[in-house]
């Protein structure tokens, strides 16, 4: 008995172990990607850096030494790395600062945003697709399943302008842009109550938009368990409806969704760049926007290098979770 | 879990709902602008864009202001000056006690010291002013101001004055003084920079040492700048009165501001106008060919109908001009005859073309060079940070097509654009000018002397030259205007730049909140982003706020009725839903 | 022997279409698709592509901002150009992209997909965790990242949403051509000394089509999906009308703040139809290459 948990366990740090190998080398391949793609692709960065500005020439060659762009492909490979584990993903073309310092400003709006809305959504989602498949077949179970893969299949962004235009245009009832009030000087709960007010129609728009997906594996999971034989025990047993529902098919049939929101929250980051856009939210999807405008490499460099890192590192932690949920995962 | 969710609903619902209830008023006077340009430096040796300058204005105050109505100079710092009888010497006595924002003295030698660093040092906004001065402080108070050429600017100084004591040690290389920040707070103007943070705001606090206050308390305790990257959110928050002015807002939101009964719009003059340039090809970069026949630069202009723009972008509330503005004061503008000026004829256009040799050999709707290569495809840089440069983008291509030329548009913000001309790498832009009061800086714009700085239309002339420094002496100011007019008749004669409009500046402000707004110039011009720094400085806040306005309580009305409403839902849903699943 | 296979893939193109015909869901969009791709085609005949040239529709006298109810039939612009026009004009690069960038994406994801599970051995193990990579990247950053380094015109968006959306399709590819390997069929014609290619193209390609075919029509609302965001954002080509880009140009230019409701209506439900549409046929493909789905869904 001690010994079959031993190995188990060796077992499961094994696999762990594996997991964690393979997101160091997808964030590896990340790297090279993206040195590629803006050293080798876009061709001279300093230049671009000081477009038409007056700098003198020694400045320019002191920056082209710091970047190593006199030196081989290698070597300035090698730099890029050492830059970017400091963190230093050089300076926006835009507001000629740190981009690194940027993107920090812009995290918090983000995650309170698609937080809120990666939450609600799985909840709400998940209750409407289990909804759907115990009623299989009825008026709810097709209002269900056509209303979520409506909202599924329509950009998202534009339903934040139908959105923005009925609530907030047409009745008043919501800020049309922003975080806070212009020029607020609210502090404590007065801020807090300003934020809500502006994040709603955002938070709105996102969770009905990944209200769908949701539905759709939480009402397929559980049309699925609920063949099963179990149940038809349980129900034998005399077990009422609901109790069955609520006792045996959901807890089983959430794996599935379980998993789908882990790997969700990795483009929790990435995942509403025109939606932040639409209602100006200053967040990383709003920086993204602005930040192609320019186009600021570096600081899409940077984003994107966040993004990639944010998924890789949650599809870990699912893995890692699911490692830990499920006994029978092998390698 | 369906209890969960309810909850969450019902805190989310009542969040949106009730937020003004709990806003509390705070003793402290804030005025609160809105603006659409964003700042890419408060460094006053480097920047140049509008919404920098008005940073500037307020930041720094001047030797001397200019009168509200008509631009004449009056006491700023100085409050007296006099000439010498050859006018080339002007001696400025200084106020009593004056002092900059950190209570340090300010003296004659900070403005001697500023005239004749920002000469010697080359600094971009001072130079075409100070370039032939050389100042010398006589005592604590008196300053010696000497020309060594005939100065028609003069006694106007209105170069910002840094605190010598900061910035000595910067200014001692160009490099240095570019590279700074300029966030060292430090000031003499009404309101001193306090906060800054690109792409959001320009926090700007009180400075009690201004002389304007005259001893006073500051009515004003905080300006706030705010940058909107989406000028409708500004116009909404005005409307709802989170801020108290705005400037730069669309046409498009005219008519909604003007039904508004407590806010008030002004559309102001002050010289300013939008253009497309073209890319002359004197210097830098390759533009195509063809454009370096005037023929094909008179076809263009003819090809564009500044009446469509005006009526369908502007609202009909931008003026009709054949040539550039060049001052905040109409009289330096001249009337080109209507058989020289561009005036919209698409047919004439096409002429002209034709007769050139710039025929479609290939039947593709497009004309190429006479030799019948090189099909003529413009590339028109757009400026994403403009919100009318896309409609204008269009309307051009359309025109273009109208004459049997192709454009390509090309996208950049603001700041990339500005490499990307100086690269010479496009064919046409679209772009906006400010002028000043005095008509020199802009015109120096369009000399060898700017080519690869501010001559955006990469192109020079041998007379223009010529004319420039003959009206940068002159001292009979109606000479002078004559002077430059011919200037500008040249340039529009060379059709390398193509006068859409003369702007208004538009801006709104709430009557509710701050009474004392000034239009410079009387009448006509803009009351915020003026010419002069007074103009912060006369506004005072109407009434007394306090408690809560009627928008809060019918929200917190709306709110509670809206809790209960849902509650009750929640409760009837819940139950029915529990004895439903009993029955089954 | 050749006919022989070529009756049955007859036959089985039948069976296909009658159980097809049969699905409801599919019928409906394929309705709504053909009707979308008749208008694609027939836009020169159905709008004068003068019309979407401001100047020309100034010339014409078209009033500015009209609603559906002064100008029809879906009413005007900022520019007086009829919002009709743009949808019409619209579909066209909107459907265009969507399936050019579809098949680049189903080309790309066969052929990784077919090697990898025909080949087998280290270069299947090189080609799956490249795959995987991919798989991980956030698509839609990549996509804007690409684009901005590319620069925008419509083959740089196919080519973008092409190369970031194949890997799905390569595993679901090397999958079905596994299972396919081992069947029994494949052992036989390569113990007659058949090569590779003659394996690949008369054995694993015919039974790994129906599943290609699927998984295509459900790749193609991405793709328009991915277009029309890219467009919004403003990486769409300047010069080519897609329904993106009239999102872009309303939400500029302030349609919302005017509730210009008519100028960002139509092409949005345009995109939903056409979307919804490929997801619908897609099901029923996916139903009938895989009839166990069939219980689940």
């Amino acid at each position: 008995m001690l010994a079959v948990e031993q190995s188990e366990s060796r077992g499961r740090a094994r696999f762990i172990l594996r997991k964690v190998l393979g997101s160091v080398l997808t964030l590896a391949f990340v790297l090279v990607f993206n040195f590629v793609l803006f050293r080798i692709v876009q061709v001279d960065p300093i230049g671009s850096l000081f477009r038409g500005r007056n700098v003198p020439a020694a400045k320019i060659d002191e920056l082209r030494r710091a970047f190593g762009l006199d030196e081989s492909l290698w070597t300035q490979f090698w730099l890029y790395i050492r830059e970017t584990f400091q963190l230093n993903f050089g300076i926006s073309y835009q507001s000629r600062q740190p981009v690194w310092e940027q993107i920090t400003r812009s995290i918090p709006a983000t995650v309170a945003l698609v937080g809120i809305s990666a939450v609600l959504s799985a909840v709400v989602g998940t209750i409407a697709g289990i909804v759907a498949a115990w009623r299989r077949n009825t008026w709810k179970d097709h209002a269900i399943t056509s209303g979520t893969m409506v909202f599924y299949s329509m950009p998202d962004f534009w339903l934040g302008m139908i959105l923005l235009v009925g609530f907030s245009v047409v009745l008043g009832w919501f800020p049309v842009g922003g975080i806070t009030d212009a020029g607020t000087d609210a502090t404590g709960i007065a801020l807090l109550f300003d934020q809500l007010h502006h994040i709603f129609l955002p938070a709105l728009t996102l969770t009905l938009a990944y209200l769908g997906e949701y539905a759709l594996v939480a009402r397929s999971s559980l049309l699925d368990v609920m063949g099963e034989d179990y149940l038809t025990v349980a129900r034998a047993k005399g077990l009422r409806d609901s109790q069955v529902r609520r006792r045996h098919a959901v807890p089983n049939a959430l794996l599935p969704v379980v998993t789908l929101t882990a790997i969700n929250f990795g483009f929790v980051l990435s995942g509403a760049i025109a939606v932040e856009a639409v209602f100006s939210w200053p967040g990383l999807g709003k920086a993204t926007a602005d930040a192609i405008r320019g186009p600021d490499l570096p600081m899409l460099q940077g984003l994107f290098l966040l993004f990639s890192a944010a998924v890789i590192f949650f599809n870990l932690i699912a893995d890692v979770a699911y490692a830990w949920l499920d006994p029978r995962v092998e390698d | 879990m369906r209890r969960l969710v309810v909850m969450l609903v019902i805190a989310v619902l009542a969040a949106a709902l009730a937020p003004t209830a709990f806003a509390q008023e705070d003793d402290s006077v804030v005025l609160r602008i809105g603006l659409t340009q964003d700042w890419e430096t408060l460094n006053p040796t480097v920047g140049f864009a509008v919404s920098e300058y008005e940073i500037w204005n307020v930041h720094y105050a001047t030797l001397t202001d200019k009168a509200a109505d008509d631009f004449e100079p009056v006491p700023g710092f100085a409050e007296s000056w006099e000439a010498s009888d050859d006018g080339l010497t002007y001696t400025y006595t200084l106020r009593e006690g004056l002092l900059w924002s950190d209570g340090e003295p300010l003296t004659a030698e900070d403005v001697a010291w500023n005239i004749n660093t920002g000469r010697d040092q080359g600094w971009d906004n001072m130079y075409s002013t100070v370039i032939n001065l050389d100042a010398t402080a006589l005592d604590e108070r008196t300053v010696q101001v000497t020309s060594s050429v005939p100065d028609p600017k003069l006694p106007t100084l209105d170069v910002y004055l840094l605190p010598k004591h900061i910035w000595e040690d910067i200014a001692t290389d160009y490099d240095a003084a570019v590279e700074y920040d300029a966030l060292d707070g430090v000031g003499s103007g009404p309101f001193v920079i306090t906060e800054f943070t690109q792409s959001q705001s320009v926090v700007m606090e009180a400075n009690p040492n201004y002389w304007g206050w005259e001893g006073e308390e500051p009515p004003i305790d905080t300006l706030i700048f705010r940058y909107f990257s989406n000028p409708d959110a500004m116009v909404a928050a005005l409307q709802q009165g989170e801020l108290d002015a705005i400037h730069g807002f669309p046409a498009s939101s005219y008519d909604a501001l003007v039904a508004d009964d407590n806010i008030e719009v002004v559309a102001g003059q002050q010289g300013g106008f939008d253009e497309i340039a073209i890319n002359g090809g004197a210097v830098t970069g390759q533009p195509h060919p063809a454009l370096l026949d005037l023929e094909v630069r008179r076809a263009i202009s003819f090809a564009v109908d500044r009446e469509a723009v005006i009526e369908d972008l502007w609202a009909g509330l931008a003026e009709t001009t054949d040539v550039i503005g060049v001052s905040a004061d109409p009289k330096w503008l001249v009337d080109i005859p209507d058989d020289q000026a561009f005036t919209y004829d698409t047919a004439r256009a096409n002429q002209i073309l034709d007769d050139a040799g710039y025929v479609d050999t290939d039947g593709d709707g497009i004309r190429e060079m006479p030799d019948g290569t090189n099909p003529i495809v413009l590339r028109h840089a757009l400026n994403t940070d403009s919100d009318i440069a896309g409609p204008i983008a269009e309307l051009f291509t359309g025109w273009m097509e109208e004459i049997g030329i192709g454009v390509e548009v090309e996208s950049y913000d603001q700041d990339t654009l500005y490499g990307v001309i100086a690269e010479g790498d496009y064919d046409t832009f679209f772009w906006g000018w400010t002028p000043f009061v005095d008509p020199d800086p802009m015109l120096s714009y369009f000399t060898a002397a700017e080519l690869e700085s501010y001559n955006d239309a990469n192109w020079t002339d041998p007379r223009f030259e010529e004319l420039y420094l003959e009206q940068k002496e002159e001292l009979d100011a109606d000479r002078r205007i004559e002077i430059v007019h011919e200037m500008l008749t040249i340039f529009h004669d060379a059709a390398i730049y193509i006068p859409l409009y003369l702007n208004p500046d538009l801006q709104a402000y709430r009557t509710d909140r701050f009474e004392g707004w000034v239009q410079q110039p009387a009448e006509v011009g803009p009351v915020i982003f003026t010419n002069s720094s007074p103009s912060y400085a006369q506004l005072r806040p109407v009434g007394e706020g306090g408690g809560l306005d009627s928008d809060g309580l019918n929200w917190l009305l709306i709110g509670g009725i809206a809790l209960v409403v849902v509650a009750i839902l929640v409760f009837v849903m819940t139950r029915r839903k529990t004895t439903a699943d009993e029955r089954e | 022997m050749s006919s022989l296979a070529a009756q049955r893939r007859r036959a089985t193109a039948g069976r296909v279409w009658s159980q097809f015909r049969g699905s409801r869901q599919g019928a409906v969009g394929l309705i709504v698709l053909f009707l979308f791709v008749a208008m694609a085609l027939l836009a020169p005949v159905l709008v004068d592509a003068r019309e979407l040239n401001p100047v020309f529709a100034r010339a014409a006298g078209n009033p500015q901002w009209a609603s559906p109810d002064v100008f029809g039939p879906l009413g005007t612009d900022h520019l007086r150009r009829s919002v009709w026009a743009q949808f019409v004009w619209g579909s066209r690069v909107s459907l265009f992209v969507g399936l050019a960038a579809t098949v680049l994406t189903i080309l790309i994801g066969s052929v990784v997909g077919v090697v990898s599970g025909f080949v087998g051995g280290r270069v299947d193990a090189i080609m799956m965790r490249v795959t995987e990579w991919f798989l991980v990247i956030p698509f839609l950053p990549l996509a804007i990242v690409l684009a901005s380094v590319l620069g925008r015109n419509v083959w740089n968006i196919i080519f973008v949403i092409g190369v970031t959306s194949w890997p799905s399709t390569a595993r679901l590819v090397r999958a079905q051509v596994l299972t396919v390997k081992q069947r029994l069929f494949v052992d036989r014609a390569r113990s007659l000394g058949a090569g590779g290619g003659h394996l690949v193209f008369r054995h694993i390609l015919p039974n790994v089509s129906g599943l290609i075919v699927a998984n295509a029509t459900l790749a193609v609302p991405i793709s328009i999906l991915t277009e029309t965001t890219l467009s919004f954002l403003g990486l769409g080509d300047p010069s080519s009308p897609s329904w993106g880009k009239t999102l872009e140009e309303a939400f500029v230019n302030g349609a919302i703040i005017r509730n210009a409701w008519w100028y960002f209506l139509p092409a949005g439900l345009g995109i939903l139809a056409v979307v919804l549409a490929f997801t619908l046929i897609g099901r029923s493909l996916e139903e009938i290459a895989d009839p166990r789905l069939g219980r689940v869904r």
